[in-house]
């Protein structure tokens, strides 16, 4: 196996496992977590086929993947506390509102 | 000027509807209805006479008139175009001559009604359809005046609506002539399709020219007559004209005794291009009109409404003009056409005059002893019975040896057959026609006390028009009228063996008419006390003749409970409800259910929904790889 | 055997930074306080951030630990704080557990199998001087330099939403 399958297989499982997170996990703070968790293999997986090419695009999408990130986890965090001072809970069970 | 016939009583009808009804809020009085009602159609007819003398002027070339394109369809014009020739005059002034005299006799028996404008208005209709039948040039003209004066049957049979039998006679009328409707249409579109043009003189110098080898004349022969069987009530679609009745009786002597009745016979006439060359529709029409004469006959013997009686023998009579026509003389037939007119029309005006009289009373047998009473009404119909019943020289006699006459000797299917059951008919006439006679005016009176205290004699525009149209039974034979049409409607080819039997058979329709007359008088002269014996006798027969042979009855057990019953169970209960509102209420339901199901996707849980996007992924993926 | 070692060192780095990060995701999911599962993913991104540096792209792993673990997880981490999660009680997974795994299961799987056939071939040497951080910064600034305006603006746009956001939960906390 060479390095492009170990990084690749790698960030399959990254994704595999912050997805498992999110079907998984209760808490609504860990699934924020594991959010970030598949962002991040799918980062890998960008920064492993652009270091291929001669070209800079593939780092440069990496960057603006970093500002997009940070704006999300920005605004998603707030939006968090809110739930969680309306319904006084972290657990997700308690968050279905949109039901029907 | 023929399409000023023609638009003449139309005036008369919108003026008269629209001014002298309901609907224009009764704005004039009667003497505007009278003139216009009565006037508009003595002015036909007096244009129509004009028309006649130009005719004779001109050589007898048939006037042609085309008044409007109606439509025109790929490159073929259908146009409405009126024809004026022999055959046209006659039936043009006898329509306008008796609708006149029968205008004028409705001033006074209408004159008490409350629709007096109505009525007029639907008699004027009835004019203009009638005119635009007889004076067409296209069998589709023809067709519009054929519906036409369906639609007026129809509206003035049932003029008194608020009785409901009155509309179901009226209903009946039309529905049966939509009957014999469908086998014209069917005629027409043959007829179309052989020829590319409907106009009835085109399609009979094709016949002539031998286009009956590419269409077969007996097919097109016996759909028309299928059309005839209904307007002309014979069997089987007789059973609407005794209904027709209960129509005020104007209307019974110019639509269902004059006019209207004898479209079918006039139809057969104007075809006589096909029926030259269609020997077994002509069969067939002689045998049908024969046996329907027949048929009618015994059934009028037994009848006991005064105007029952009367319709009974316009049928048998309509059946002794198609057995003209089936054995070849169209001239004949035409020339019965206009005699019975003229002593059908008196007959029933006659009736009517009666009826008046007695204050509404209809039923022989409350009637009797009237003559002294009711003189004019009296001469007038005994004058008229006596032409039907064949008496020489009156009307009737002329025309209907002349029938009988063809019947036994003309080479295109005369047989004795057939001269033996005419003339079996004739005195059947003659004595049903004398029994009314003797039962109505002679004898005990029966009336009620009530009724015979005022018994009066009609108003003058009633009387007046009975002694006019007496005279013309009397005299109306005269006018030769096979003769005239000889040049168009040429007399068939009689057996030469049987020409020495001509004369004998004239003295023997004297003997049947007198025979009849005393068989009536016999039976009926000394208060129908033999008569009712005989009745007793023949419990059975006499009650099988009553009921009509129970066709109505049939035709309601065969044709109308089964149609019922389709219509209820197999189109409204099963077509409509569960096939249509069932497909229509599934497809709802089923939409409804599948949203039920899919809805159960949104459980609000972020959970399900993550796990769907990761489904969705590997379905994804796996659908890609398809082409792998 | 040091000199096997030496030889191959950064293969060997490589091998032992993806089986950690591996370690630190997978401790996410199971690890049942969050204060724990945010460490486990700290570790995750630091890992990641070496192999990027083994990769020879400097500055992504400078990025990846400045912004990501600096920035993104530390603030996720005064979030926990905040909100004083020491109610560890109540299960831990969600209804979906089998589910989702069965579901895990076959995405790596099918992941796996459709990344397998389309690999390209094996890396070129690391090209490192393409990834430069003065090539990069020429080339991102003359040629991608409207994406990098317009990055500004989604950062305006994210700070005015966060201000929102506060506007809003203040005027609900002081009528509710």
């Amino acid at each position: 196996m060479d390095r492009t399958q170990l990084l690749l297989g790698l960030a399959i499982a990254l994704f595999s496992l912050g997805l498992l997170g999110v079907i998984v996990r209760r808490n609504v703070l860990v699934m924020l977590m594991c959010m970030e968790l598949m962002l991040n293999g799918v980062i890998l997986s960008l920064v492993t086929f652009a270091q291929q090419t001669a070209t800079t695009v593939g780092a440069v999408l990496v960057f603006l993947i970093f500002v997009v990130a940070t704006a999300e986890i920005a605004l998603a965090i707030p939006i968090v506390l809110l739930l969680v001072r309306d319904k006084h809970t972290l657990d997700l069970g308690a968050y279905n509102d949109l039901k029907g | 000027m023929l399409t000023l016939i023609v638009l003449l009583p139309l005036l008369g009808f919108v003026l008269n509807g629209v001014l002298a009804t309901q609907l224009g809020g009764n704005r004039v009085g009667k003497n505007f209805v009278t003139v216009v009602g009565c006037g508009l159609p003595i002015l036909s007819f007096l244009l129509a006479v004009k028309a006649l003398l130009d005719l004779q002027a001109g050589g007898y070339v048939p006037i042609v008139e085309t008044a409007y394109r109606w439509a025109l369809i790929g490159r073929i014009p259908f146009e409405v175009a009126f024809y004026f020739d022999r055959l046209s005059a006659v039936m043009t002034l006898v329509v306008t001559g008796v609708g006149s005299v029968i205008h004028i006799y409705s001033v006074g028996y209408m004159a008490h009604d409350k629709s007096f404008g109505r009525f007029f208005a639907y008699l004027n209709l009835f004019l203009f359809f009638m005119l635009l039948l007889v004076l067409g040039r296209s069998m589709l003209v023809l067709f519009v005046g054929w519906e036409g004066v369906g639609l007026a049957s129809y509206l003035l049979i049932g003029f008194w609506f608020d009785d409901l039998a009155n509309a179901r006679a009226g209903k009946k009328a039309f529905i049966t002539n939509r009957i014999g409707d469908a086998g014209f249409l069917l005629g027409m579109f043959v007829l179309y399709q052989a020829f590319g043009t409907l106009n009835m003189d085109s399609i009979n110098s094709g016949f002539a020219i031998g286009a009956a080898a590419v269409v077969p004349a007996s097919l097109v022969g016996i759909l028309l007559f299928i059309g005839a069987t209904g307007k002309s009530a014979q069997i089987p679609l007789h059973v609407w004209l005794p209904d027709a009745m209960a129509g005020p009786t104007p209307v019974s002597a110019l639509i269902h005794a004059a006019t209207m009745v004898t479209a079918g016979v006039y139809l057969v006439a104007r075809m006589s291009g096909v029926y030259l060359l269609a020997p077994e529709a002509s069969a067939v029409i002689a045998i049908v009109g024969t046996a329907t004469a027949f048929f009618a006959a015994t059934i009028a013997i037994v009848q006991t409404d005064i105007k029952k009686v009367l319709a009974y023998s316009t049928v048998s009579q309509l059946g002794f003009m198609f057995l003209a026509l089936g054995v070849g003389a169209y001239g004949v037939a035409i020339f019965h056409v206009v005699t019975h007119a003229f002593f059908k029309a008196c007959l029933f005006l006659g009736a009517g005059s009666v009826i008046h009289a007695l204050g509404g009373e209809q039923d022989v047998r409350k009637m009797g002893g009237l003559w002294k009473k009711i003189p004019l009404t009296f001469w007038t119909f005994l004058i008229a019975t006596a032409a039907i019943a064949g008496f020489w020289p009156l009307a009737g006699f002329w025309s209907k040896d002349e029938i009988i006459w063809f019947a036994l000797a003309s080479e295109r299917g005369g047989s004795p057959l057939l001269w033996a059951v005419a003339t079996l008919t004739a005195l059947m006439t003659a004595f049903y026609m004398f029994r009314l006679v003797w039962l109505t005016f002679f004898g005990a009176s029966r009336m009620d006390p009530e009724v015979e205290h005022h018994v009066h004699e009609s108003p003058l525009s009633m009387t007046g028009v009975l002694v006019v149209l007496a005279a013309l039974s009397a005299i109306g034979g005269f006018i030769s009228i096979p003769h005239f049409l000889e040049p168009m409607l040429p007399l068939p080819a009689t057996h030469e063996s049987l020409h020495h039997l001509e004369t004998p058979l004239k003295y023997l329709a004297m003997a049947i008419a007198v025979t009849g007359v005393l068989g009536a008088w016999y039976f009926f002269g000394d208060g129908a006390k033999r008569a009712a014996r005989v009745a007793q006798t023949f419990a059975g027969l006499h009650r099988w003749l009553s009921n009509k042979y129970y066709i109505d009855e049939l035709y309601e057990r065969v044709i109308g409970q089964p149609l019922v019953w389709l219509s209820d169970a197999v189109f409204l209960r099963f077509s409509d409800r569960r096939v249509i509102d069932g497909a229509l209420n599934g497809l709802a339901a089923l939409g409804q259910r599948s949203a039920g199901v899919l809805g159960r996707v949104q459980t609000g849980s972020l959970h399900l929904y993550a796990w769907l996007v990761l489904i969705g992924i590997v379905g994804a993926l796996l659908w890609s790889w398809r082409h792998v | 055997m040091i000199e096997a070692l030496l030889t191959n060192l950064d293969t060997l780095l490589l091998a032992l930074f993806a089986f950690c990060a591996l370690v630190g995701a997978t401790l996410t999911v199971l690890l049942r306080q969050p204060m724990r599962v945010a460490l486990a993913l700290i570790s995750t991104m630091v890992f990641l951030g070496g192999i990027y540096g083994l990769l020879g792209v400097h500055f992504i792993a400078a990025f990846q630990v400045l912004i990501y673990v600096g920035a993104v997880m530390v603030f996720m981490v005064y979030v926990i704080m905040l909100l004083e999660v020491r109610e560890a009680t109540g299960p831990l997974y969600s209804k979906l557990l089998l589910p989702g795994v069965v579901g895990f299961v076959l995405l790596v799987g099918t992941i796996g199998v459709s990344v397998w056939r389309h690999l390209p071939a094996p890396a070129a040497a690391r090209g490192d001087t393409a990834y430069g951080i003065t090539k990069f910064s020429v080339s991102f600034l003359n040629e991608y330099w409207l994406h990098f305006e317009l990055t500004s603006v989604l950062l305006v746009a994210a700070v005015v939403a966060a201000l929102a956001v506060i506007k809003v939960s203040r005027r609900k906390a002081s009528h509710g």
